[in-house]
């Protein structure tokens, strides 16, 4: 198969990607692993800060696509870069793809949470994450039918940790989590809700207000402190062991359910593709831009571009707007190798 | 054979007379130093170690140890060749000797320089059958001899063909005494080739004799390599109390002292400073150190610590903190330097016992329900520890295993817990940490349990070493388990995936538990080898010993370990200790288990 542009990922930035480029009467291939465009938030019910549902986003973005070819199910075996500029790309199904240019829309991993074993997850029922409590919203399950008590959201797991090898911010979770408490807080009213952070970051327009909506308003408890370990009573309730640091205090709770805030890591799935084509990838993981602030787009290999997460944490308004850059970028390099 | 210089004298034997009463003063005067620190006790032990048959051990380890270096033979025959044959060949030279001179020349016996210098001093008579003998065994261990300079020589530019990737680096006092010790022994060799057609050689120096031709006619070179043989001596003799080769004589100063049962009580006390000289600086402890992977470390190995002790250098406790206190030095010592302990104690020396508080201990004991009160004290009482508490799936497993026995246990801590007291240890607060043992002793003893069972080794080895627990049973799970399907409280069921093994090191070189892990995994999966031999494992990096160690450079410490871990392509990593588990399972490709989620996994 032959086209102009090969997007490798079918999540919200491969698929705005796409579009866009298609716009351009260009001949776009996309490829998804899995059996289904959206990535990642399919499995999410509704988004911050307003609440939109996420299948409306998903829906959006996938009738946008225009002329793309989808390929469903794919992923590449192997891939390289000729003499002529040109890329062939060995794709699971025995197809082979020559094309311009490559765009890696690849996303990110989220956390496996029982990595943080003192956490229990995987071991403990009531153990769950941010990505199960939204499964249970979208399934409409919520923490089952006996309204718990006290719930408990732990910010940071995965993320700003050295011991677990990553140190950034995954950026979305403080925010998730706000939103998530307030959504279970509307479910169970009358619910104890406690947030443990390290540091809140409500870097976004409104999420500020949200914070503030959630304290005045839903009286969710904000402790800062980091969550030492947890365990199980016999009777499967949660006891949490942190430090208020605020009171400079250690603190035991036992509590109903506990969410991890899973955070966001860099998809390692896809370093053989990386080694192959020689891209530059940072200490954490995830792929270098050539130029942090005006080339975010583009990578160290002419004509290999990178979209959305793949090149570390971002939420969805800033996927979509990257990707809308990604394809002028992208356009531009082919009216370039096209004129010689 | 009769004398050949009707005094017995000559000149040239002054500078090396000179070195050997200043040697013999200088190790006189440093063993008597040792021996009054010593207490009463101590003193009372030696001497009884002395009159018994404890000597008959002394002398073996002195010949195996000092002479023939079979410790180092077993880590690499090049190596060990290389120290035996300059040990034991000098011996032997020296004491043929002696032998020699009490044969030939009885009224020249006790003159100091005489078995040194005999070979210029006699002349071959007509019937020297019996010297002949003597002859060729002289040459023989000069032969020897060199040969170990030569493999010297060779290390000191090519290392890694004697098994070495680091050596040692020298010092001026080293540095003298290794060439004035490089020159002895040629220079010995053409004197005494010198005179060989006088006072009678062997294969070796007669052969030189007969080529050097008329050369040797010169009574001029003659002398000059007669004094430089001697000056070279004197050198070494001189420079000696300022160098490793120090090791020499107070290694056989420390056998006597280990073997009367006396440890060290402070970073520099007359035990410890035996230990201190005793250091060859052979270097095996770098290579064999975890620490040396991140390369600006390797200069904390045991060594060099030593080193600074010895020097009383004041950053001793900045080195003492480095360590990872793994013991994997301790081990492979060809000394048997117990240098972990100097680290201790350097920190223990230095622990600022009075700014902590333990009032609280007596306030606030953590709760747990005891239902242990059957006199037979058949039950077991379960501590996680700190340790256990952030990886839950360890005791998780072990609670199934024991519930499937049908067991009758308590979870001591489950609600939290007192310390063990061991990191403490580490620290150097032993003193401190007394007061945590005797509230964990209560509570331990009120449960009147028959068994204490721990997974995390290192609260294991305090439990046994620190603690006195009225005959309860300390046992460490992997024991447990081990128990549990000796006695056929349960079954385990042989998997086809392959495992490796990793000896924790509190478990392993820490407590001397190697067998019983391995005997559980036989039977629940393929057990296949790791490149290390099982008192040889490499920590895991997460030691809870060093104060000084970045969260990347115990990465770096972790991946060498897993690596060689991973030499033979096992499927999983299985391990017996909390610390590990978390730390291998960060990096591991391979899926990384706790032994007991392993027999949890493989019960039928
Ligand atoms: S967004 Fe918040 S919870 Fe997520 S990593 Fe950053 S600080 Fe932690
Ligand atoms: S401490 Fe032991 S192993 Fe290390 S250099 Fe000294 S003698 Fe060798
Ligand atoms: S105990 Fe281990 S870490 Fe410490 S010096 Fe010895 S080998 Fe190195």
């Amino acid at each position: 198969m032959e086209g102009d542009v090969l997007v490798i990922g079918g999540g919200a930035a491969g698929m705005e990607t796409a579009s866009r480029i298609s716009d351009f009467n260009r001949n776009v291939i996309l490829i998804e692993k899995e059996q289904e465009l959206g990535g990642h938030i399919l499995k999410w019910d509704r988004l911050f800060p307003d609440g939109i549902p996420a299948s409306d986003v998903t829906k959006n973005l996938k009738e946008s696509l225009g002329s793309t070819k989808v390929l469903l199910g794919c992923y590449i075996t192997s891939i390289e870069k000729r003499e002529d500029s040109n890329f062939f790309a060995q794709l699971n199904s025995g197809e082979t793809i020559k094309c311009s240019s490559v765009i890696f829309a690849t996303g990110f991993k989220l956390f496996p949470a029982q990595k943080k074993q003192e956490y229990g997850y995987g071991l403990y029922e009531r153990v769950i994450t941010n990505a199960d409590l939204e499964t249970r919203f979208k399934k409409g399950e919520g923490l089952g039918k006996d309204a718990p008590k006290r719930i408990g959201f732990v910010h940071c797991v995965g993320s700003r940790d050295e011991k677990i090898c990553n140190n950034q911010c995954s950026k979305l979770c403080c925010i998730t989590a706000v939103k998530q408490a307030i959504e279970l807080k509307q479910l169970y009213p009358f619910a104890e809700i406690f947030c443990f952070y390290m540091d809140l970051r409500m870097y976004g327009r409104g999420y500020e207000d949200l914070y503030l909506e959630a304290q005045s308003k839903y009286e969710i408890r904000f402790i800062r402190g980091r969550v030492s370990e947890i365990s199980q009573e016999q009777s499967g309730l949660v006891i949490v062991k942190a430090e208020d640091t605020l009171a400079s205090r250690p603190l035991k709770i036992t509590l109903d359910w506990v969410v991890l805030m899973a955070g966001i890591i860099s998809e390692r799935e896809n370093d053989y593709l990386s080694q192959q084509l020689s891209l530059q990838l940072g200490e954490d993981g995830f792929i270098d831009s050539v130029d942090p602030i005006q080339k975010t787009n583009q990578t160290n290999i002419a004509g290999v571009f990178v979209t959305g997460s793949a090149s570390g944490p971002k939420t969805l308004p800033e996927v979509i707007n990257e990707a809308r850059s990604t394809a002028l970028s992208v356009n531009e390099y082919l009216n370039k190798i096209k004129n010689g | 054979m009769k004398e050949r210089i009707i005094f017995g004298y000559d000149p040239f034997v002054i500078p090396f007379t000179l070195g050997v009463i200043f040697i013999m003063l200088y190790l006189g005067t440093g063993t008597v130093r040792i021996l009054l620190t010593l207490t009463r006790k101590e003193a009372l032990n030696l001497l009884n170690s002395i009159f018994s048959v404890k000597i008959f051990k002394t002398f073996k380890d002195i010949l195996f140890d000092v002479l023939l270096h079979v410790k180092i033979f077993k880590r690499n025959i090049l190596l060990g060749y290389m120290h035996a044959s300059i040990a034991f060949g000098w011996f032997m030279l020296i004491f043929i000797g002696h032998i020699e001179v009490i044969l030939y020349t009885p009224q020249r016996n006790g003159v100091i320089y005489y078995p040194v210098f005999f070979r210029y001093f006699v002349m071959e008579t007509s019937q020297t059958l019996r010297g002949a003998f003597f002859f060729f065994l002289m040459d023989l261990f000069l032969l020897i001899v060199l040969s170990g300079i030569a493999l010297a020589i060779y290390k000191r530019f090519r290392s890694v063909r004697l098994g070495m990737k680091r050596t040692t680096r020298l010092k001026t006092g080293d540095k003298i005494a290794l060439w004035s010790l490089w020159m002895i022994f040629p220079l010995r060799l053409i004197a005494e080739s010198f005179t060989a057609d006088i006072s009678g050689g062997s294969f070796l120096t007669s052969t030189i004799n007969t080529l050097m031709g008329s050369l040797v006619e010169s009574t001029v070179y003659m002398d000059t390599l007669w004094w430089a043989y001697s000056c070279a001596l004197a050198i070494f003799l001189f420079a000696l109390p300022f160098s490793r080769y120090m090791h020499i004589p107070t290694e056989i100063l420390l056998i006597f002292l280990r073997n009367a049962g006396i440890k060290s009580s402070s970073s520099r006390d007359g035990f410890a400073e035996s230990e201190i000289y005793s250091c060859s600086s052979c270097g095996i402890c770098i290579d064999a150190c975890p620490m040396s992977v991140v390369d600006k470390k390797s200069n904390y190995t045991s060594v060099y610590l030593l080193r600074k002790l010895r020097r009383r250098k004041e950053d001793s406790l900045f080195v003492a903190e480095q360590c990872l206190m793994c013991g994997k030095c301790v081990e492979l010592c060809p000394v048997e330097i117990d240098s972990c302990r100097l680290k201790l104690l350097k920190k223990r020396e230095n622990f600022p016992d009075q700014i902590f508080d333990y009032n609280y201990l007596s306030k606030k004991h953590p709760e747990f329900k005891s239902g242990i009160n059957r006199p037979d004290r058949e039950k077991v009482l379960y501590y996680a520890g700190c340790m256990t508490h952030l990886t839950p799936q360890i005791y998780t497993s072990l609670f199934n295993i024991m519930d499937k026995a049908q067991i009758d246990y308590s979870f001591m801590d489950r609600d939290g817990s007192i310390c063990c007291g061991r990191p403490l240890i580490l620290s150097g607060g032993e003193r401190a940490a007394k007061e945590l043992i005797k509230a964990n002793s209560e509570l331990i003893l009120r449960a009147n349990a028959g068994i204490l069972l721990l997974s995390c080794p290192i609260c294991f080895k305090v439990f046994k070493e620190n603690y006195s627990l009225n005959g309860i049973k300390v046992m460490h799970h992997s024991q447990y388990i081990n128990l549990l399907i000796k006695e056929g409280k349960i079954k385990l069921k042989k998997g086809d995936f392959s495992v490796v093994y990793h000896d924790p090191c509190d478990l392993g070189r820490g407590s001397d538990v190697y067998s019983e892990p391995r005997e559980v995994i036989s039977s629940a999966a393929v057990l296949k080898e790791s490149s290390n031999l099982p008192a040889e494992s490499i920590c895991c990096g997460g030691s809870l010993a060093s104060r000084r160690f970045s969260q990347s450079e115990r990465e770096s410490v972790t991946l060498h370990s897993l690596e060689k871990l991973n030499i033979n392509n096992p499927e999983k990593l299985i391990t017996a200790c909390p610390l590990c588990l978390r730390s291998f399972s960060k990096f591991n490709k391979r899926e990384t288990l706790d032994i007991a989620q392993l027999a949890e996994q493989q019960m039928i």
